[in-house]
């Protein structure tokens, strides 16, 4: 049955991947709830929230609140806190609550700003789906909020004084590298001092991680921006809008896998070049191994990599370096497939790439593709091991999905 | 200026002065937008740190839970899924955005069951004794008859189904999900056509009380023989045996629905105790409960020991100056109202005033009327910090009991208390100055 999760579970949803992007930029953070989604985005997905304070609240949702659809309480109470508080800008994310009863978040909006006088930025989010749809909208919302373009306003400012519209902007003059969609969830570092360093190591020498290490001011002076690095395929959207109207150009990586991570993938990967090269001379090899090649009746080994799309597209590279380098020959024997749960662009796949709807989808991909290794997510090997995979694994941790910091960590309550 | 901004906050005297319905908006959670820091986790997110409807749900031996909601309520699940009680138990049922709005996510259910049960029998483990069906707030405002699709689940799979509602919308309400999650959690029991007289069942937690509590021998004293908690149960059978109690004994209000519940259904009658932290209540509480038995309960012993406890305690360490808070197994007026009385200092306290806790805050107030009372879930707890008493011109506190005033106090010496095992009487008493006792020896706390 689709959507029945048997051995996994639920991955971050969509209001923690809008309230991770909008997490150190000193707004008001309001999570449209009755509680426990604060509290699951709190103590679960944002690994920040233990050592970084930042203003997240819920806005408390009764039965009658919902019934009732008492907008303007919400608003009296965001303005009550603001008062204490004096955030930024306000943010409004919605849940499966407002989803539910149909509150009109652009409604919200207007109310808030008009209330407070400051902007205040919406996240449709749902709670059914995945942490990547959040963060896509609170990307794009942020940056048409708040970058300014040359005639020192936003361009939402600007929709509405249309006499101000001007040309777009040609080309970036700006110094840094901007890094967009980095998030805790993303990348599984909860500071930017690792991600900065990895940047480093990957030849960008002045790198601003967006939303991490970073504030509001970095996207406000979008001109000191010269060009972008998309990490993720929930920045997308937001790169495409800064090169339009900004001349920001972008290409996309992901310079953040862990050393181990490339380090095991590599030593497995070694370990069935091996044995193919055994199979090849025709030299007894463990019979696992051979019984998994004659029910693939292929020669070609294969190598499954689950995350993002990002993420998995960029180990498929280094590995396809590593066994360039060690066996050049070799190259086209090993066949190394991405799939991922979360959004995908169809720019950036390969064929035998494929998306993951959900459990089902990849036991059966498990038990008629027969693969060698599968680099992924440890809490995803009990499905495997139950789908009968019988290959060699490697543990790439996405807290997204277990909730696992890169060091192994659970962060919750540590 | 941002700088400029104090948590709020109010003494007990002028708490007192204002009443409870007097009580400032930012002491009503319902009043505010709630601050998530650590030390509110416990509001928004119960199951975080001690029980919440979903491990609550697990507490019938040898079950399992349906979660059915979109993937965010279940997600904090991951948690706790590995731990080996809860190992395997945990299915879901994820809802998309057309379910949400009309509900077709129900007809699916009996299927999910029917597959879930097949996943325990592919891994050659035994068929649960029930299904937990775990809704959200989603179902509450859907209006889902729960208890109709939980019998169809039960006809179609031969297992029972149960509801366990996790409505954070209904929180505030006459049977909050705690409250209810513990009706559904004795709802398997049945009526028995005799019950035993010396058998008793204590309710109120989802694990046992401490093994040393005086509560068992005191209860053996007078004739009962088996004291049955939910938690102690290992198996569905000695689950059952639970039916068969002359007497429940409540010692947490949340478990009250419950109890009546049961009272009604089986006829097994209950007597409520609270948690209680002065010692000269604890015994008032005895002895009201051996009169309501029938049968006078000697707790001299008992007294004798925790009295001395606290004095040689005291004698160690002298007036020190105490924060408390309320995620701790206590409620932090009533345990405020003891340490003050006991001759200590309770400058600052973080609480939600409620009607339980307002008749400890009124005598409290006449002993301790500089004592500030602080709400976690308050907005301006942003601001909160260690300065406050430097600015009020009093001590900062030597020692704190909570897990809130140690978000707040990283660097104080204090107990957390709230260990899973549930403290009660003159043990929970005993046990909290010795867990102070350890945590401030290494301190150079001692009292010269």
């Amino acid at each position: 049955m689709k959507k029945l999760l048997k051995y996994l579970s639920p991955f971050a949803p969509d209001q923690s991947g809008a309230c991770g992007v909008l997490y150190e930029l000193g707004g008001l953070i309001v999570i449209c709830d009755a509680g426990g989604c604060s509290g699951n985005i709190c103590g679960f997905d944002e690994p920040r929230w233990f050592t970084k304070k930042s203003a997240v609240f819920s806005a408390g949702l009764r039965d009658m609140d919902a019934i009732m659809g008492r907008d303007d309480r919400l608003i009296a109470k965001l303005t009550k806190a603001q008062n204490q508080i004096q955030g930024k800008f306000t943010a409004i994310i919605a849940t499966p609550v407002p989803a539910v009863i149909g509150t009109d978040m652009k409604a919200l909006k207007r109310m808030a700003e008009k209330k407070l006088g400051i902007p205040c930025i919406t996240a449709n989010a749902i709670g059914t789906r995945y942490y990547d749809e959040g963060e896509e909208e609170a990307w794009l919302n942020l940056f048409k909020e708040f970058a300014i373009n040359e005639n020192g306003t936003s361009n939402v400012e600007e929709s509405t004084n249309k006499e101000n519209i001007t040309s777009k902007a040609e080309k970036s003059t700006g110094i840094y590298t901007g890094i967009l969609g980095a998030t805790p969830l993303e990348t599984g570092y909860s500071t930017a001092e690792p991600l900065i360093s990895a940047c480093n190591a990957a030849g960008i020498h002045d790198p601003i991680i967006y939303g991490m290490g970073s504030d509001l001011e970095v996207i406000r002076n979008i001109k000191n921006i010269k060009r972008n690095l998309v990490v993720s395929v929930a920045g997308i959207k937001t790169a495409e809008y800064l090169k339009e109207e900004f001349g920001i150009p972008y290409t996309v990586g992901f310079p953040f896998i862990p050393d181990t991570v490339i380090e095991q993938s590599i030593a497995s990967v070694r370990r069935i070049t091996e044995d193919q090269q055994n199979l090849t001379n025709n030299r007894k090899i463990p019979e696992i191994s051979q019984q998994n090649l004659m029910n693939s009746n292929i020669s070609k080994r294969k190598i499954l990599i689950i995350h993002t799309q990002f993420a998995a597209n960029e180990l498929r590279r280094i590995l396809r370096e590593e066994i360039a380098k060690a066996d050049p020959d070799n190259v086209n024997n090993i066949q190394i497939n991405a799939a991922t749960f979360f959004k995908e662009s169809s720019n950036f796949t390969e064929n035998g790439d494929f998306p993951l709807s959900g459990e089902d989808e990849l036991w059966e991909t498990v038990t008629t593709d027969h693969y060698d290794l599968i680099i992924a997510d440890g809490d995803i090997k009990r499905l495997l091991d139950a789908a009968g995979y019988n290959g060699a694994f490697v543990d790439y941790p996405h807290f997204a999905v277990s909730g696992r910091m890169n060091d192994d960590s659970i962060m919750f309550f540590s | 200026m941002i700088d400029m901004i104090n948590a709020f906050y109010k003494t007990t005297k002028e708490l007192a002065k204002l009443g409870l319905v007097g009580l400032p908006d930012e002491m009503k959670s319902n009043e505010h937008l709630i601050y998530s820091s650590p030390a509110t986790l416990y509001f928004n997110s119960p199951g975080a740190k001690g029980f919440g409807v979903k491990r609550a749900g697990l507490a019938v031996p040898e079950s399992v839970m349906l979660l059915v909601s979109p993937g965010c309520c279940g997600r904090n699940t991951s948690l706790f899924r590995t731990a080996p009680e809860y190992k395997n138990k945990f299915f879901f049922q994820l809802l998309d955005d057309t379910d949400i709005v009309t509900g077709r996510h129900l007809t699916k259910i009996p299927q999910a069951a029917e597959e879930l049960l097949q996943v325990i029998e592919n891994e050659d483990r035994p068929k649960p004794s029930a299904i937990m069906i775990c809704i959200t707030c989603v179902d509450a405002l859907l209006g889902t008859d729960m208890e109709r699709v939980c019998r169809k689940v039960t006809e179609k799979t031969g297992v029972p189904a149960v509801a366990c509602y996790m409505y954070a919308l209904t929180r505030e309400k006459r049977l909050p999900p705690m409250a209810a999650v513990r009706t559904s959690v004795y709802s398997l029991l049945e009526k028995q056509e005799k019950r035993n007289s010396a058998d008793m069942n204590i309710l109120g937690y989802f694990t046992p009380l401490f093994d040393s509590s005086e509560l068992y021998p005191l209860m053996k004293s007078i004739g009962i023989k088996n004291i049955r908690e939910l938690s102690r149960c290992k198996t569905f059978e000695e689950y059952k045996e639970l039916s068969k109690a002359n007497f429940n004994l409540v010692l947490n209000p949340e478990a009250r629905a419950a109890a009546q519940d049961i009272q009604d259904r089986l006829g097994i009658p209950f007597i409520e105790l609270l948690r209680l932290y002065r010692i000269d209540k604890i015994h008032n509480q005895y002895k009201l409960l051996g009169e309501a038995l029938g049968s006078a309960l000697d707790d001299t012993e008992y007294f004798e020991n925790a009295r001395k406890v606290i004095d040689d305690f005291k004698a160690k360490y002298g007036e020190l100056t105490f924060s408390v808070g309320e995620i701790a197994n206590a409620d932090p007026i009533e345990l405020s109202l003891m340490l003050v009385e006991e001759g200590f200092k309770v400058n600052e306290i973080f609480a939600t005033i409620g009607e339980l806790n307002y008749r400890f805050l009124k005598r409290l107030a006449e002993l301790s009327p500089d004592t500030r009372v602080y709400s976690n879930l308050s907005p301006s707890m942003m601001y909160y910090t260690e300065m406050a008493d430097k600015e009020a011109g009093t001590e900062p506190p030597n020692v704190f009991i909570g897990s809130d005033p140690l978000y707040y106090h990283p660097s104080t010496p204090g107990v957390e208390w709230c260990d899973d095992n549930q403290p009660f009487g003159y043990d929970g008493v005993i046990k909290l100055f010795e867990r102070l006792d350890q945590a401030l020896s290494n301190n150079n706390l001692i009292k010269d």
